[in-house]
């Protein structure tokens, strides 16, 4: 549906896109993840064709995207990073205002806005203007303002920014919902939680470059770390971690506050392992986690760097 | 196209700040400028042919007793009364105390080449260094005539009675040099490119890098040049009404006389509100400023102008007009302010055809420059 070609964005001297190479098939819900400044809106503006681009190829549709690509624009619809309603007219008004850039037949508009209104859950404040409206409410009107026409594609610019959590588990359930009747969505966001929960593939972005391209799964298994074990120990000294350092799989151990973090390699029975060793030299150990990678800890292993930096 | 022009003028004329500095503030200042320069026309239109008008005095001193001098002093003679009010002086010495005094606004030397000494710039001095001129060329042109064709000084002497007759009725006749009103027609100018106000909001909201919305409303299926045809439309109609009612208040409200030309200044004024919206359409385009800034500065760009057209200071216009006339040639408000003098004062077909001919292509060209500035569908960065 998507196809992003050697995809070069320069601003002066700084690459804000480096040979951007993205492949969206149709129905998916296709996550951009990335920190800020890694390129993920400059990548849609370019999609979007408002931003001029040094190099490369955008085709949406199997077309060339274009600034005049009017029969492609009509299939898409957009959710903005920022709010973008206009704060003197009320909330019908502002879903109508654009929908009426897309369809031009009345009565299909009453019921488009009407069955958009529904879907936000903004029936009830259908006359209250922006201002009036609480930050996740207003996050409301801004999806519903992009996706009141159906499109066939929705482009999602971290629509969930500043939003409270209940607020955003209702704009992402809506989103699944709105990828269940049809709509291909691209959503960009540096929570990895949401990407993790909604995205059926995640290109992760980093410096202008999709650094990784994959399904959750996918992307956990291209790293070292298969499982990270966490345990609350009263001491331990230095040939013990050095013995624990040496046990199957792990490759990475650190103990800092009473807190011993090992990184171990995928592999069975790890934990069990790890706890027979402590018990068989008698080290006292409280409260035990194992977790498994997180997109962040894959983040982490490819960039050197958090997610959330 | 119906939907997008209701809600286009739904968002402008919501538009508090916006609508107060383009439709609210100059009511304000009519208001103020009548009520500062006293009652000015509770029975009487300021600027009509019905109320008062005070000769201008000024003194004359015979220097010489040529015969061209006692032409001249004919004519001052003929004038007296009715334009000026003429006050005799022995000696130039005494003239000059009373020009000091301001007892007069000027004084005529009369000589064998008559002269006009004033004390500063003015209406009143230009309305007597005008009757000079008037003179010296009827003079010069009588005597051409004397000496090369003196079978046709008859016709001449009488098209220039005519001619007296004419602009004694009116121009120079009537009470419509009430140098007031300049206020007035420089507020109506000022007016009229306070549309930029309007202007500066309506082209943030439609350009992808200068807000939200504008990215919005340009990735839609709808054609950016509808969306801008659109947009100037609504803004246009709503400033042309904005002026109207403007005008209204000053006409029927406050009783300022604009001339019986209605035709010719609703024609003024929409061209006037067309350059006000584009400047503020195109600067909202170009500027890098925020929006507080960009409004901040529309401040500037609209009353600067009117400043120079005589806003605040009634002579200015005419001190630009001695030194440097180009200002007043390519300064829209001055231009307006000019073509409002014409209908409503002078009478003056030929200097109202130029004035319009030069709004007419001002607004074009303004007008260009706003829709190059907005018509842009990709930008550099955003």
């Amino acid at each position: 549906m998507i196809q992003i070609e050697n995809l070069v964005k320069r601003y002066g001297s700084l690459v804000a896109l480096d040979h951007l190479n993205l492949n969206i098939e149709e129905g998916e819900i296709f996550g951009l993840l990335g920190p800020n400044g890694s390129g993920k809106t400059t990548a849609i503006n370019c999609l979007l064709a408002l931003l001029r681009y040094d190099k490369g190829d955008i085709r949406i549709f199997g077309k060339p995207m274009k600034p005049n690509s009017y029969d492609i624009k009509k299939d898409i619809g957009v959710v903005m990073q920022n709010v973008a309603v206009f704060d003197l007219m009320s909330v019908y008004e502002n879903i109508d205002y654009f929908c009426g850039l897309y369809v031009t037949n009345k009565k299909k508009r009453k019921l488009l806005v009407e069955e958009a209104l529904e879907f936000v859950g903004l029936s009830d404040y259908r006359k209250m203007r922006p201002k009036k409206l609480s930050g996740g409410l207003l996050r409301r009107l801004n999806i519903a303002c992009g996706i009141v026409h159906k499109p066939k594609l929705i482009i999602m610019d971290e629509p969930t920014v500043a939003v409270d959590p209940q607020s955003r588990n209702k704009i992402l359930e809506g989103i699944m919902e709105l990828n269940r009747q049809g709509s291909t969505i691209i959503y960009t966001s540096h929570y990895m939680e949401e990407v993790e929960q909604i995205c059926s593939r995640i290109a992760i972005m980093d410096k202008g470059r999709a650094i990784a391209t994959g399904t959750t799964e996918e992307l956990k298994k291209m790293i070292k770390t298969g499982e990270i074990i966490l345990i609350d120990a009263i001491s331990l000294t230095p040939d013990e971690l050095a013995r624990i350092q040496e046990l199957p799989h792990v490759y990475d151990v650190s103990y800092t506050d009473h807190k011993l973090k090992i990184k171990l390699s995928s592999g069975k029975h790890n934990l069990v392992r790890v706890l027979e060793y402590l018990q068989s030299e008698d080290i006292y150990f409280g409260r035990v986690l194992s977790e498994l990678p997180t997109l962040n800890d894959v983040f982490l292993e490819i960039t050197g760097k958090e997610l959330r930096d | 196209m119906l939907h997008l022009i209701k809600y286009r003028f739904i968002q402008i004329v919501n538009d508090r700040t916006s609508m107060f500095w383009s439709l609210v503030w100059p009511l304000l200042l009519g208001t103020m400028f009548f009520v500062a320069f006293g009652r000015l026309g509770s029975n009487d239109a300021i600027g009509s042919a019905d109320s008062d008008w005070t000769e201008i005095p000024v003194g004359v001193i015979t220097v010489d007793d040529s015969r061209e001098g006692d032409t001249f002093a004919a004519f001052l003679e003929s004038a007296d009364e009715d334009i000026i009010a003429l006050q005799s002086y022995s000696t130039e010495k005494e003239a000059e105390k009373a020009l000091k005094e301001k007892e007069i606004s000027g004084i005529y030397k009369v000589q064998k080449e008559p002269e006009l000494i004033v004390g500063k710039s003015g209406m009143n001095e230009s309305i007597l260094s005008s009757l000079l001129e008037s003179y010296n060329k009827n003079y010069h042109l009588m005597t051409s005539i004397a000496a090369k064709h003196p079978e046709k000084i008859a016709t001449a002497m009488e098209e220039i009675a005519n001619y007296e007759s004419y602009t004694k009725e009116n121009s120079l006749g009537g009470s419509s040099l009430n140098p007031i009103i300049h206020y007035f027609f420089a507020l109506i100018a000022y007016s009229c490119l306070s549309g930029a106000f309007l202007g500066i909001k309506a082209s943030i909201d439609g350009q992808a890098n200068t807000s939200p919305l504008g990215a919005r409303r340009s990735i839609t299926p709808t054609h950016k040049l509808t969306l801008i045809l659109v947009d100037f439309f609504v803004l246009v109609t709503v400033h042309f009404i904005n002026v109207l009612i403007l005008c209204g208040y000053l006409r029927f409200i406050l009783k300022i006389d604009f001339g019986s030309e209605v035709g010719k200044l609703l024609m003024i004024l929409f061209m006037g509100s067309v350059i006000g919206i584009s400047i503020g359409v195109a600067f909202g385009a170009v500027s890098k400023l925020s929006i507080n800034g960009k409004m901040g500065f529309a401040v500037l760009l609209t009353l600067f102008p009117s400043f120079l057209a005589g806003l605040m200071f009634g002579n200015i216009q005419h001190i630009i007009e001695n030194n440097l006339p180009i200002v007043n040639r390519i300064n829209p408000a001055a231009v307006l302010s000019e073509c409002f003098y014409c209908l409503g004062i002078y009478t003056d077909a030929a200097k109202l055809s130029r004035n319009l001919i030069t709004l007419g292509l001002m607004s074009i060209l303004i007008l260009a420059i706003a829709f190059i500035a907005v018509r842009r569908e990709q930008y550099d960065s955003i």
